[in-house]
């Protein structure tokens, strides 16, 4: 009986625990195209020499990108310029980053992650810089 | 007596191990219910009608109308269905079904290619059932994933397997999982009407001139009411939508709206995406004509006073959208038809592009002129709006045919001076019968335009697909429609400056209402008692 309950409990707690698992976020891409556009094309377009539009890469280009977390040639992370520090340190000038400034920076990131894997050169819709 | 419950609770549902898991599994769903979005009160990844795979968008539309009973009866009634649109002033029957553009120019024959944005599944030529239920897409309008797409050509279809397009091209579209995008529907966002309304003319921002993809995500200075980071309105924000009737139609629009703010509840029939649907009749306060240098003469009471008498010959869009595409999308201004069949060194087909990419000349199109920022052209116009149909007589000159003509004067009292994009082209018509036509320009049969190259063939076989009569013989005629601007509101500091219509003289002639007949000669800085 004992081994029963505890079996039942064990499975109480996986079937409890699933839901939330699988409720881990799921990147808003409508979120990351406003990030995008406002943060990165913006400082891309003013200090970087131009913008790089979503379509100019494949899907598999950007999970690469993003997962090596190498911003400009590795000399800073990528993460840096996603996180509250960052967005904070450009709110008085950046709408957008004002705007996400209290969003958790997992979430921002999968934002973005979901908004390129959308726009790339392969995805569902590619999109270019505008 | 609460612990003795839960305890009663546990003990009774331990009892057997089916119970028990029975309550695990409502106490997970609980979670899950939690864990779902706040905004809308339904989970459709929950719903046992969307746990299957999706054949095709019929069999999707089928699952949806088992909880929405009368969605799709409510659409059919629409112009997203019908394409077809009677206008009540002058008894014209309008709509995309009907109308012959200056784009590209008309559906008939070409259904496969344009009805990509139609609000249904199927419509491949005129024996389309426009009464089956199942041919209603819903998630045209629905989608929140971002991954559901109509290609041109599919007849309104999405890809449902892996196929290559364009044809030729060599890229290659993956299937839409459409048990996704239905599980995850939601309520209409601006990327669902800018899927179609921007990309218009056969590509974005092609069209409108207030329209195109910068709308997704834009900036105050793009749109001040659509901003991303600001007040970031859907498009439903103002043509606030019951039973899927879209108000604000182009076929026939409100030139002149004076009346007080819409409240709540007081809808009627009345167009709720006018300017003063919200901000009223009387606009223009002391207290934001304060925070300006008043002209000479005024305080900010007369200068607020001043400025809302404009608005009985202005449309509010005059001064506030002061150049169409500012998104960074340039929009099609000139299309010459008749420019169309050149060939390469190796005889086939060419596209040419500008510096940044757009094409400005396809040998299966014609040849195009773009604009970004372009200042509009200013008519007098009151609201109605008279096509020129198939069928109907024009006669070739020097000057324009209208696709379209606003009415309106200076002294009808009911007309304003609205911005307008004037997309001027030189398409085919037929010489002999004095008609417009409409070619049969899409498409890989042996008549299609992109074919044959040849245009007596192509509009043998548009003219008889839409039921008209055609002589035989093609000429070019140059054709001009008007386009209202009303997209793309700047903020209060990109607005046109007083200068900018208003001569130093008093005058009108040099600025932007030079070409505007019946304005009166008069000192700019008079002050307004």
């Amino acid at each position: 009986m004992k081994l029963q309950e505890s079996i039942l409990i064990g499975l109480a707690a996986c079937l409890l625990g699933a839901p939330l698992m699988a409720r881990a976020y799921e990147g808003d891409w409508k979120r990351g195209n406003v990030y995008y556009r406002m943060v990165c094309t913006e400082c891309h377009t003013s200090q970087a020499g131009g913008a790089i539009g979503p379509n100019t890469r494949t899907r598999a280009e950007w999970t690469a990108y993003l997962q090596a977390d190498k911003h400009a040639k590795g000399k800073d992370s990528l993460r840096s310029y996603v996180g509250k520090p960052y967005r904070a340190s450009i709110a008085s000038t950046n709408k957008a980053a004002a705007k996400f400034a209290d969003v958790p920076d997992e979430e921002l990131y999968e934002d973005l992650k979901a908004f390129v894997a959308r726009s790339a050169k392969d995805g569902d819709a590619p999109t270019g810089c505008r | 007596m609460a612990h003795q419950y839960q305890g009663a609770w546990f003990v009774r549902c331990r009892g057997s191990a089916g119970g028990f898991f029975n309550l695990l599994l409502g106490m997970a769903w609980l979670f899950h219910a939690a864990a779902a979005g706040a905004a809308s009160t339904a989970d459709h990844s929950k719903f046992q009608q969307l746990q299957q795979e999706f054949k095709s968008g019929q069999e999707l539309t089928r699952a949806c109308l088992a909880c929405h009973t009368e969605a799709s009866k409510q659409v059919m009634k629409t112009k997203h269905w019908t394409w077809e649109a009677l206008n009540p002033d002058t008894n014209q029957k309008l709509g995309k079904k009907t109308l012959v553009n200056n784009f590209c120019i008309g559906i008939p024959s070409n259904q496969p290619y344009c009805t990509s944005c139609h609000v249904g599944y199927g419509w491949k030529d005129n024996s389309f059932d426009f009464t089956a239920e199942e041919n209603v897409d819903c998630l045209a309008c629905h989608d929140t994933t971002g991954t559901y797409r109509k290609p041109s050509g599919l007849a309104g279809h999405p890809v449902y397997k892996e196929m290559e397009f364009p044809p030729g091209s060599g890229e290659i579209v993956r299937p839409v999982n459409l048990q996704k995008v239905a599980q995850k529907v939601g309520k209409t966002s601006r990327y669902n009407c800018v899927a179609c309304h921007s990309y218009g003319g056969g590509g974005d921002g092609v069209k409108h001139g207030d329209l195109d993809s910068s709308l997704e995500a834009p900036d105050m200075d793009v749109d001040v009411h659509m901003d991303a980071t600001g007040l970031d309105f859907n498009c439903a924000t103002c043509h606030a939508t019951t039973g899927h009737e879209v108000p604000g139609s182009r076929y026939a629009p409100v030139a002149k709206d004076r009346s007080s703010p819409l409240l709540r509840g007081m809808l009627g029939k009345r167009n709720p995406a006018t300017c003063e649907s919200c901000h009223g009749g009387q606009p223009h306060k002391a207290d934001t004509m304060a925070r300006i240098k008043p002209l000479p003469g005024h305080t900010a009471v007369s200068m607020a006073a001043m400025v809302n008498r404009h608005g009985e010959k202005l449309a509010c869009q005059t001064c506030h959208i002061p150049a169409m595409s500012r998104g960074g999308v340039p929009t099609k201004m000139v299309w010459d038809w008749s420019a169309a069949g050149k060939r390469g060194p190796d005889g086939k087909p060419v596209v040419e592009k500008d510096a940044k990419g757009h094409t400005v000349y396809d040998s299966k199109k014609g040849a195009f002129v773009l604009g970004e920022n372009v200042i509009p052209e200013y008519v007098w116009f009151n609201g109605e709006v008279k096509y020129t149909l198939l069928g109907d007589k024009i006669r070739k000159g020097s000057g324009y045919v209208p696709i379209n003509r606003f009415g309106g004067s200076p002294n009808d009292g009911k007309s304003r001076i609205w911005p307008v994009k004037v997309f001027r082209g030189v398409q085919p018509y037929d010489p002999v019968n004095e008609t417009l036509v409409v070619p049969h320009i899409y498409g890989t049969d042996p008549a299609a335009y992109g074919v044959s190259f040849n245009w007596e063939k192509a509009v043998v076989a548009g003219m008889a697909d839409a039921g008209a009569p055609f002589s035989g013989k093609v000429d070019f005629i140059k054709t001009e429609m008007l386009w209202p601007l009303t997209h793309m509101v700047a903020p209060r500091a990109g607005t046109v400056a007083c200068n900018e219509c208003h001569s130093k003289s008093g005058g009108f002639s040099e600025g932007r209402m030079k070409n505007v007949p019946g304005l009166k000669k008069g000192p700019l800085f008079k002050p307004t008692p």
